[in-house]
């Protein structure tokens, strides 16, 4: 670990590292023609057998029953799949058969109805569920849960009570180690994006390989010992993927962006073990679990044996602290399809459902697994993280069985600049938030560059247009920062350097 | 299971043709077709009674089955209150259904008459849901022929004897103890021909039975012998009514209406015939000179609807492999049933019939049985219990039905087809020809069911919809935006032979299927509009839809006739001897494309206006050999332009013109209140009113012109299209003389085109308010000039305008200047359901570019870069599926058609999937060797994606799409033809789809670099392309990308519309769009994902 300056070194703390991605990959299953019948298949099975364990101690003196063996008015439990009947869900069918109506559709980003119900479908049969006890807009499509109730007159099954799998069981946390070791969690880079800032993105990464700050900041940096990328990462121009041959001023403008992600990734992977997963908008196949991004992407950091292409859903250990996460299209489904109050409240549904992603496949892209459902959460995670969101959120989740997990809501950081830093141990304050420089559309001359540490140091700087209105607030440090206005202003160890456009970044090794 | 492959079953061979002779239609000659049989047919109620010896089986029957009754019993209807039980109430009931059988006359009501007589039966409903029915004795069949002169009142016995005598002669093994009952002279005057002297002697022949009309009428037909008169034969008045409508005319009964039966007047029957709750017998009010049953007029409280149960009900049978289902051969395994009162919104019985055990299914009853005569027992039970008033489903009257009375008759069950309202009493199957001008030839079975209406909604679909496809699925998908399940029916027999879970699974489809028609009968309100209609025209509600529409005009006609103490001719249909006539002007439409708006002079009901202004009426016309004797002065007359002379209203008001003005009169009633009413159950019998009475008045026209029909009258119907074309030459001349510049107006006027009742104005005024405001007073101007009730209207502009030629026109439609309401197309718009669907599309989408957003170079871009992606292979398949009914076997059809060859090719693949007589084939035209035939090339779409067999595009871009394109681009471009169909974008590479077949099978296959095609011996890349894997890479992840986003949603649109999560989807219902789309994206996706594994090196 090269740092620069003078000082002495310091060395790169290592953690060991678990990798646990099998069950998201799909290696010999091809489509033969398979259904998705058989995946929910799966998931009530698995899902039942565990209810079923859980049902003698909710409601000991119900019987458990199927939906076939309702009977009118008798109080039972059933178990079975829930099924949201939506009423603006949108349908393929319209797409194909409605007339072209001189007004276009109106796109909603959320689908939900108060006419919208829920049917509980077993093996044997669905009924349509009542009672105010399951709120529709709570749930979705794909959950198993257990339900209290009984049958109506009208054929409705009446829900008095909703008995969900809750949080899986957790491996003990490892004993804190009194060391300080953190993950670095950024989504959203799309490099080649409208939004995108390089500049933003080299810092970042400055500060990930400890090119930046004074030996207490290099300090910090030397304490990273994993960088996971969310999703995400690049944004191909893809009016240019008509299946047509492209013209050689169309295979750069492709290309570049891929080039360029791959250039600053090389740089981390050089110093930090990197693992990258795939996103909805990045080179990689649509439905879940989206398979690794191909190593050709990457020509230059896929040399390193610290660069690491993952699935996405993403789990891995890093000194027995289990990390789990997707690059957020499972949360953005839930919020089109339900309701909660931040998307903290999705993840933790989620992880209570035991499921990473119920609407898959009914409204999610899914691989049509035969066999297995591998979205099942068989062992909770300690870290839970959801990327490309629109803001940092996080909290810690408590289950009944004294488990602990961090949720963890990484923004777009092409968008917010923020990267989230988690430290391994996740309890006791140990998550900072690296801002890099946020130059956005809306604050282009009052805008702020902020490293925030939650618990280390705390210094914010706001720089204006006007070289003279430069103001530090709170500053401990002021060691290294870069920005832009109009051109770019890169200040090392308090020296200006000005350049005029185009933007020229030259880094010192 | 009937429709278990969709669109077959359930259609009928013949597609309905365009409307009877209308006003568009009187331009070609009508042809002769025989519009209804007015037969009436005895049904002796001894004979539908079961014999002695078997009645007593079926009370064995009934014994036994007390369990299964007991279970049945919560649905029967509500309990008579004791004022009904002890008859101290008036009887008050909504009346569905009117027919009358043979008995022995009553001998305490009729102590007189003794023998065989007919007795009315109508069954209904009471506002507290009780079933009736009301046996009325005492009415008799009856017609007129006129007294020959010199005939006094004396010599009607003679006359009479002479009749009865040549009536026992015809009818010798009948027992009737007097065939003609009496003849009396009445004073009345024939409708035909304006008369001067105010009635004429006629003598009123009265026979003991409703079939003795018809003999009679022939042996007066063919003449008799008189004294004093030689050999003489009669034309013969009202000859040809029915006889329950007879007896609904003299009690003004109409269909669907109120009738109440005074407390006293009824007498409840001693030995109930029936399993209706109220059964009694009551007079013929004419026998008592006052009212024993008053008949309500619709208005106020008696506009309501009585709560009549509905029953929808489905079957499912277990066909054999490679046949459709034969009662002779497969059993019925299920029954669905769901009974709805009228006036609710949800069923309150749902109940499942099986053969076999079956799982249960939440909200519904499912009964299992062990054999097939338990099921069909439970149903017939159900059906007596239950007692529906209309029994509604897809296609019962064709399919299910019959097939159940032919399966009971094949299991040998003579109990089972007792489903009537009668005790006792089989159901009556015939086989029925029935042709009509509006929906052609059909043969059927009849099934009939006594005092339960049938209500198939097969047959409303075909009657009031022009739809591209009459499946239940496409169907419901079209009105209700829900597609079903389709289980091609040769999975059906694995299904029942499953397990109790597949046979669950059946009868959740079949539920469906019976489910639909009910929700199709609710959202286009079918009862309400039906109803109305029976109101307003006066038939029974069944009448509606077994037979044409003459017999509605013929009713309000003898109704009117009936006021006016005039009869009507029964006028031998005698073929098309009758001339034909001019019909509608069609002026010469100047086409192109208007960009300045067009305005839209509309005559409102032209045709009834005509009739109305002009005194247009069989009573009015008169003989050119009565023109000269009677002398009738001039200002007393209209002579129409096509010759022929009718008096004036002051002289003689016509029936016709009456009948319109009353319909008319109503229906602006009926508007107004429409408008006021609150309450959405009265809104929709007002609405249903009013459109019931806007179709009758245009129907009298039709009905005049009917050459072939009740009372066709040439004179009439060729001088209203001659006064309507006078009309619209009239119009065309004042607009154009009118606004001019001249005239102190910015342009000249011009009219590009006029059909029938319209004419279309260009102002020349730039904006649409503009062509608004000369518009309308153009239309009052010219109206001012016209008799009234003739009105010009101004109604719409155009704007902008495509007039391709004659009856094919598209254009935007505007009646507010703000915002173009829709687009309107006529002609062009392409339905036809053997064009494929691109055709739709492209047709649709170019007008649209063209008229909403003005972008004409946009829709020939659209065009080309279809038609290149069409020559390029990108086209999706579904796009390219025709679809053609199979009607015979491929040996009946004298030319080789396409789908006939090819359902003869897959039954040679495999029979059992293969297409049957009454399916409809879809296909696709295939590349194949040079001179093959077009018959040739087809084949089936599945096919075609399992084998990656190449499409004949060339073939779609000439036969299909080249001609409804130029018909669009030629008014619009120079050479539409050469920008359009040749260019650069025809001459595209084609992308050669892999092939199995020709040349390929001798090629092998070698591995080939991904980027440029080179071929390599390992690897993904060639040499050249190293380097570009990012680039190339990308490009093949994203077409997965797309592939996996389809195939995803197609396959879980299908979960969505099978109703299961966890079952796989069975579907082959080829009418859904996205039947090939899902199979197709399956294939792609395996591939793709080939593909892509190729990288992972």
């Amino acid at each position: 670990m090269e740092i620069d300056g003078e000082e002495a070194r310091l060395q790169r703390k290592q953690a060991t590292y678990i990798f646990l991605d099998e069950p998201f990959e799909i290696q010999k299953e091809t489509y033969r023609g398979q259904q998705y019948s058989q995946i929910y298949f799966a998931r009530l099975h698995l899902m039942r057998a565990l209810l079923y364990s859980l049902v003698p101690n909710w409601k000991p003196h119900l019987p458990i029953c199927t939906v076939l063996e309702l009977e009118e008015g008798r109080e039972c439990v059933i178990i079975g799949t829930l099924y949201k009947h939506m009423k603006l869900k949108p349908s393929i069918l319209d797409e194909y058969s409605k007339e072209r109506s001189t007004t276009p559709l109106v796109k909603p980003h959320n689908f939900m109805h108060p006419d919208d119900h829920l049917v509980l479908e077993d093996e044997s049969g669905r009924v349509k569920l009542g009672g105010a006890e399951l709120l529709p807009s709570a749930y979705v499509t794909g959950i198993v849960v257990a339900l209290h109730g009984k049958e109506t007159s009208a054929g409705e099954f009446l829900v008095l009570d909703v008995l969900d799998a809750g949080l899986a069981p957790q491996k003990e946390l490892p004993l804190n180690s009194g060391e300080d070791k953190y993950v670095v969690l950024v989504s959203g880079l799309n490099v080649g994006s409208g939004t995108s800032n390089p500049l933003q993105f080299q810092l970042l990464v400055d500060h990930i390989t400890g090119h930046l700050g004074d030996e207490k900041e290099q300090g910090i940096a030397a304490e990273i010992v994993h960088v996971v990328i969310a999703g995400n990462s690049i944004e191909i121009p893809r009016g240019l993927l008509n299946g047509q041959n492209l013209a050689s001023k169309d295979q750069s403008r492709l290309f570049e962006p891929i080039k360029e992600l791959d250039i600053l990734l090389t740089q981390i992977a050089a110093g930090v073990p990197l693992d990258i997963m795939p996103g909805p908008n990045d080179p990689a196949n649509f439905s879940l679990p989206q398979q690794p991004l191909n190593r050709c992407l990457f020509p230059g950091s896929a040399t390193y044996n610290t660069f690491r292409s993952c699935t996405n859903p993403h789990c891995f250990e890093l000194d027995n602290v289990r990390f789990l996460g997707t690059s957020g299209q499972t949360i953005d489904d839930l919020q089109k399809y339900s309701e909660a109050n931040d998307q903290l409240e999705f993840m933790e549904r989620t992880l209570r459902w035991r499921h990473l992603a119920p609407t898959a496949p009914n409204t999610l892209g899914c691989y049509p697994f035969t066999d297995r459902d591998p979205f099942l959460v068989e062992s909770c995670p300690h870290v839970y993280f959801a990327g490309n969101q629109q803001k940092f959120e996080t909290r810690l989740l408590k289950g009944s069985d004294r488990q602990l997990v961090r949720l963890v809501c990484i923004p777009k950081f092409s968008e917010t600049g923020v990267a989230v830093v988690v430290s391994l141990c996740i309890f006791s304050g140990m998550l900072r938030i690296i801002k890099g420089t946020g130059l956005t559309q809306k604050s282009q001359h009052n805008f702020q560059v902020c490293l925030f540490f939650m618990h280390h140091t705390h210094f914010i700087v706001a720089w204006d247009r006007n070289w003279g209105g430069l103001k530090f607030r709170s500053c401990l440090a002021l060691q290294c920062f870069s920005t832009m206005i109009n051109g770019v202003f890169l200040m090392v160890k308090q020296k200006i350097i000005w350049w005029s456009m185009p933007i020229l970044l030259i880094f010192k090794r | 299971m009937n429709r278990s492959n969709g669109s077959a079953r359930k259609r009928p061979p013949r597609t309905p043709k365009e409307s009877w002779p209308n006003k568009q239609q009187a331009t070609t000659p009508t042809t002769p077709v025989i519009d209804d049989e007015f037969l009436d047919e005895d049904v002796f109620l001894d004979e539908t009674l079961l014999p002695e010896d078997e009645e007593s089986l079926i009370l064995r029957d009934i014994e036994q089955r007390q369990d299964f009754a007991s279970r049945l019993a919560k649905w029967a209807r509500p309990p008579l209150s004791s004022a009904y039980v002890s008859q101290r109430q008036s009887i008050m009931f909504q009346q569905l259904d009117i027919d009358y059988v043979i008995g022995d006359s009553n001998r305490e009501l009729l102590p007189h008459s003794s023998g065989p007589a007919a007795i009315i039966r109508i069954f209904g409903v009471t506002r507290e849901g009780h079933s009736v029915c009301c046996k009325v004795h005492g009415f008799e069949p009856y017609f007129y022929i006129s007294c020959p002169q010199g005939m006094g009142p004396d010599d009607i016995s003679r006359f009479h004897q002479i009749l009865e005598g040549r009536m026992r002669e015809a009818n010798r093994n009948s027992k009737v103890p007097q065939f003609v009952r009496h003849i009396e002279m009445v004073q009345k005057r024939s409708i035909m021909y304006y008369q001067q002297q105010k009635s004429q002697p006629f003598l009123k022949i009265v026979v003991a039975l409703p079939t003795m009309v018809a003999s009679c009428r022939g042996i007066l037909d063919r003449g008799i012998q008189l004294d004093g008169l030689g050999m003489k034969s009669f034309m013969t008045y009202e000859s040809n009514v029915l006889f329950a409508l007879r007896f609904m005319i003299d009690c003004n009964i109409v269909g669907g209406n109120w009738i109440e039966v005074p407390v006293g007047k009824y007498r409840k029957t001693a030995k109930t015939l029936s399993y209706c709750q109220l059964e009694f017998d009551c007079l013929y009010p004419f026998a008592w000179r006052y009212s024993d049953i008053i008949s309500r007029h619709p208005e106020g409280e008696f506009s309501k609807m009585a709560p009549f149960r509905i029953l929808s009900f489905d079957i499912e049978c277990a066909g054999r492999k490679g046949h459709f289902p034969e009662p002779t051969h497969d059993p019925v395994i299920q029954v669905a049933n769901l009974v709805t009162l009228q006036g609710e919104k949800q069923p309150f019985i749902r109940n499942v019939m099986t053969l076999k055990s079956c799982a249960p299914i939440v909200g519904v009853d499912v009964m299992s049985f062990e054999t097939e005569r338990d099921v069909l027992l439970a149903w017939r039970d159900f059906i007596r219990e239950v007692d529906p008033d209309v029994m509604i489903g897809y296609n019962i009257c064709k399919f299910d039905l019959p097939y159940l009375i032919e399966r009971s008759q094949t299991l040998g069950i003579a109990e089972f087809p007792i489903l009537g309202r009668i005790r006792n009493s089989r159901v009556r199957v015939k086989d029925t020809t029935f042709s009509s001008r509006q929906l052609g030839t059909r043969e059927s079975k009849e099934v009939t069911v006594e005092g339960r209406v049938q209500f198939d909604l097969l047959q409303v679909m075909q009657r009031d919809y022009k739809l591209s496809s009459y499946s239940l699925n496409s169907v419901s998908a079209h009105f209700l935006s829900e597609q079903k399940e389709d289980v091609h029916h040769s999975i059906i027999s694995d299904l029942q032979n499953g397990n109790a879970e597949t046979r669950r699974r059946l009868a959740v489809y079949c539920l469906k299927d019976a489910y639909l028609p009910q929700r199709l009968l609710d959202k286009l309100m079918f009862i309400f509009n039906y109803v109305e209609m029976a109101r307003v025209t006066g038939v029974p509600i069944s009448f509606l839809l077994s037979r044409g529409q003459s017999i509605k005009v013929l009713s309000q006609l003898l109704r009117k006739a009936k006021q006016k103490n005039l009869v009507i001719p029964n006028v031998k249909q005698a073929g098309s001897e009758q001339g034909t006539y001019e019909g509608a002007t069609v002026l010469e439409a100047r086409a192109g494309f208007y960009e300045k708006p067009i305005a839209t002079l509309d005559f409102a009901s032209l045709y009834p206006s005509i009739m109305m202004a002009y005194n247009l009426c069989y009573s009015t016309l008169v003989t050119p050999e009565d023109a000269r004797k009677l002398n009738l002065p001039p200002e007393c007359v209209n002579k129409t332009p096509s010759g022929e002379t009718f008096v004036k209203s002051n002289l003689q008001k016509g029936i016709l013109p009456e009948i319109l003005e009353e319909l008319l009169a109503a229906r602006k009633r009926a508007k107004a209140d429409l408008k006021e009413a609150k309450d959405p159950l009265e809104k929709a019998v007002l609405d249903g009113r009013q459109l019931a009475l806007k179709i009758s008045a245009n129907s009298v026209y039709g009905f005049t012109g009917a050459t072939v029909g009740q009372l066709p009258c040439i004179e009439i119907s060729s001088s209203v299209t001659s006064y309507g074309r006078q009309m619209i030459e009239h119009t065309k001349k004042l607009v154009e003389d009118k606004f001019t510049t001249v005239g102190g107006y910015e342009h000249n006027a011009e009219v590009i085109y006029g059909d029938t009742d319209s004419v279309m104005v260009q102002f020349g005024v730039p904006t649409v308010e503009a062509a608004m405001k000369l518009g309308r007073e153009a239309a009052d101007y010219i109206s001012g000039t016209f008799i009234k009730p003739i009105k010009l209207e101004f109604e719409k502009v155009y704007y902008p305008y495509l007039l391709i030629s004659k009856k094919r026109y598209a254009g935007l439609y505007w009646t507010n200047p703000e915002k173009f309401d829709k687009m309107d197309t006529k002609g062009i718009e392409t339905v036809r359901r053997d064009n494929c669907l691109l055709v739709k599309n492209l047709v649709t989408e170019c007008l649209h570019k063209i008229l909403v957003d003005r972008d004409i170079p946009g829709a020939v871009q659209y065009v080309k870069s279809t038609i290149s992606d069409l020559l390029m292979n990108r086209m999706d398949l579904s796009l390219l599926v025709i679809t053609k009914g199979l009607t015979k076997t491929g040996d009946d059809y004298e030319v080789k058609a396409a789908h006939v060859e090819l359902a003869e090719r897959m039954r040679k693949r495999d029979a059992a999937t293969a297409p049957n007589v009454g399916d409809r084939v879809p296909y696709v035209i295939i590349k194949a060797a040079k001179g093959a035939k077009a018959y040739e090339r087809s084949e089936d779409p599945i096919y075609v994606l399992e084998n990656n067999i190449p499409i004949d595009t060339h073939y779609y871009l000439e036969n299909q799409i080249s001609k409804p394109l130029l018909r669009i681009f030629e008014p619009i471009l120079k050479n539409a033809s050469k920008e359009l169909l040749s260019g650069d974008h025809t001459r595209s590479i084609s992308i050669s789809t892999p092939s199995n077949s020709g040349i390929m099978k001798f090629a092998k296959r070698q591995l080939s670099c991904i980027g440029c095609k080179a071929l390599i011996s390992n690897g993904t890349l060639c040499s050249h392309c190293k380097g570009r894997e990012a680039e190339l890479y990308c490009k093949t992840v994203s077409q997965v990308q797309e592939l996996e986003v389809l195939f995803g949603r197609l396959w879980t649109q299908c979960q969505e519309c099978q109703g299961s999560l966890h079952q796989d989807v069975l579907c082959t219902s080829r009418d859904c769009p996205i039947f090939y789309r899902r199979k197709k994206a399956q294939k792609d996706m395996a591939e793709a994902k080939l593909q892509l594994d190729r990288w992972n090196f």
